[in-house]
């Protein structure tokens, strides 16, 4: 029996179907299995992609971030550098640029502790803070880069940067005299000898007093009083009589200004004078940036005046107008420098903490002449850094430190006048960071008993 | 037919196809917003190319750095689309990848592996 005689027409056809579906269906079964393992496939290999996406992310993480702090180490030694370099420029000054910061420091750190008062609100939030903080004390004093020693080291008043050909001259001159006194003495051989002596003696006693006043004048430690003044005034009517010319070996810029003045020779000179010679002319002053930048401060008309009376008559200490002036530019050029600087949004108080430690409370200050308001805590707390550093520095050859209770005294005197904010004084004392501060950086013999209850 | 070029993006490759040369090229990143609406163009047109407008000699060049899963997946799709054309067509797909580049490296192997009748050569820079 065949099977076929068996099957019906009806089955055959079922069956055909049924094969046909088989086989379709196969088909997609395999297509789905092949779509599976491919979609597997995908994932594995994505997942593994993403793995190294990750750990490659976490490599380039962990080098922006060791580049990030090289770059800023590498800023804070460029910081230190210029501080360093300002502090080395003047001995005076010693470690003036370094040891303000550590003050400022301390004393931001107390304030941050404090909730009372004025310090309820402020507060040291996070590292870059703290970063504006430090960087703003290091870099008080940046612009003093350009401060011309000799103005800051100037300990007399006589004090320049000095062609020595002048002195020089001057001992021709007295030579040229003794030979013409010799030839004299010679000839006059006949009078009396002890008439000549007294009168001789009592001369040369008088020249030598006369010298002394100019000589103590020099240094600049006592105030110049009206007859102090009129009484060097006196002394430089003295004459003497000038036989060189003065025109001679000097650079072109200088000898520009002799020409201004008659230099025949015989000439009788006075003792002392003021020459045409001795005023520097400002030139190249841009006076319309310096009023851009909101400088307040007067400007001298000149540069320098470097004239004998004017110098020896200057009235307390040993800086003229026109060098404290110079002196005080240190600040315009520390805020000219440190606002063209591109610092980051976290730093941008860095121009304004550090451009306001001449400012006073009550716009007496420089450049700006800022009042309180205007004066965020950080900047009057650096104005008290700069001035204790400066009182109780015991770097300074020119001057005896002062004693921890000297200085805070003249701070009491400052908070009194408003140059100094009172807050902030109170502050120093009450934390003890004074006392801190002393241990750290005061000579033991300059550390002596402060009662603050007095101040507070 | 006419050619196809789409220019590279930021974020998708440069597309050349040369008709008449026989030229498939991708070259670039992939990682388009809307992967299968971005190739669309591509798919449709070697579509119409393997329906009888394509010449005998057909060479693929692939130069795909970055890739999402995709584009992974679409070119899955394209080789299949290869692989059914390789009877009338002598088809020779270049899949090039920088030989830092692991993950370019191992979906070439990928597709060697699933497509074992394709003539795939891994070529690296
Ligand atoms: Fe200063
Ligand atoms: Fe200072």
């Amino acid at each position: 029996m065949k099977s076929s005689t068996i099957m019906s027409e009806g089955d055959s056809v079922l069956i055909h179907e049924i094969e046909e579906l088989q086989s379709s269906f196969d088909k997609t079964t395999k297509k789905l299995i092949k779509d599976i393992k491919r979609q597997n496939k995908i994932m594995t290999r994505s997942d593994k992609r993403q793995k190294r996406e990750y750990d490659e992310l976490q490599n380039r993480l962990k080098e922006v971030q060791k580049l990030q702090l090289a770059q800023k180490e590498l800023l804070d030694s460029f910081i230190k550098l210029i501080a360093g370099a300002i502090d080395a420029k003047s001995h005076y000054t010693g470690g003036h640029c370094e040891r303000v910061p550590q003050l400022s420091m301390m004393l931001a750190k107390a304030a941050h502790d404090a909730h009372d008062g004025i310090f309820e609100s402020f507060c040291i939030a996070n590292e870059d803070e703290q970063r504006e903080l430090e960087i703003a004390s290091w870099l008080h004093d940046c612009g003093k880069v350009v401060t011309p020693e000799y103005v800051v080291d100037k300990a007399t008043k006589l004090e320049t940067i000095y062609n020595r050909i002048h002195e020089i001259r001057t001992r021709f001159e007295v030579i040229h005299r003794d030979l013409t006194i010799e030839a004299l003495q010679k000839k006059l051989a006949g009078d009396d000898e002890s008439e000549v002596d007294a009168w001789l003696a009592k001369e040369h006693q008088e020249l030598v007093e006369e010298f002394k006043i100019v000589a103590r004048a020099n240094i600049g430690a006592e105030f110049m009083k009206d007859e102090d003044k009129a009484k060097i005034h006196q002394i430089a009517t003295r004459t003497w009589v000038r036989n060189f010319d003065d025109t001679l070996g000097l650079a072109h810029e200088e000898k520009k200004r002799v020409l201004a003045e008659k230099t025949t020779t015989p000439q009788v000179e006075k003792l002392l004078s003021d020459k045409q010679r001795d005023i520097i002319p400002r030139e190249h002053f841009d006076y319309e940036e310096y009023e851009r930048m909101g400088f307040k401060t007067k400007v001298p008309k000149f540069l320098y005046n470097r004239g004998e009376l004017y110098n020896i008559c200057i009235n307390a200490g040993t800086l003229s107008y026109e060098e404290r002036f110079k002196i005080q530019e240190h600040i315009h050029m520390t805020i000219r420098m440190l606002e063209r600087l591109p610092f980051p949004e976290y730093l941008k108080n860095v121009p304004l903490f550090a451009g306001a430690h001449h400012e006073t409370l009550i716009g007496t200050g420089y450049p700006r002449e800022l009042t309180k308001d205007d004066m965020p805590i950080p900047s009057r707390i650096m104005a008290v850094a700069d001035v204790f550093e400066a009182l109780t520095a015991s770097d300074r050859p020119y001057k005896e430190p002062k004693t921890l209770s000297q200085s805070i005294k003249i701070l009491s005197f400052m908070v009194e006048d408003q140059h100094l904010d009172g807050d902030i004084f109170r502050l120093f004392l009450k934390s003890g960071v004074y006392l801190e501060y002393a241990k750290a950086y005061l000579k033991p013999e300059q550390i002596d008993e402060v009662d603050i209850e007095q101040y507070l | 037919m006419e050619n196809l070029i789409i220019e590279e993006t930021k974020y998708t490759p440069r597309i050349v196809l040369d008709a008449n040369e026989g030229i498939i090229e991708l070259k670039g990143k992939s990682y388009p917003e809307n992967t299968f609406e971005f190739y669309k163009p591509m798919m449709e047109w070697l579509e119409e190319y393997f329906d009888g407008n394509a010449p005998e000699k057909i060479v693929v060049n692939i130069e795909i750095i970055y890739f999402n899963s995709s584009s992974s997946k679409l070119f899955f799709d394209f080789f299949d689309l290869l692989d059914e054309a390789k009877d009338e067509h002598q088809i020779e797909i270049n899949w090039i990848y920088d030989e830092e580049n692991d993950s370019a490296e191992e979906a070439g192997e990928d597709f060697i592996e699933d497509f074992e009748d394709l003539t795939i050569n891994l070529v690296s820079k």
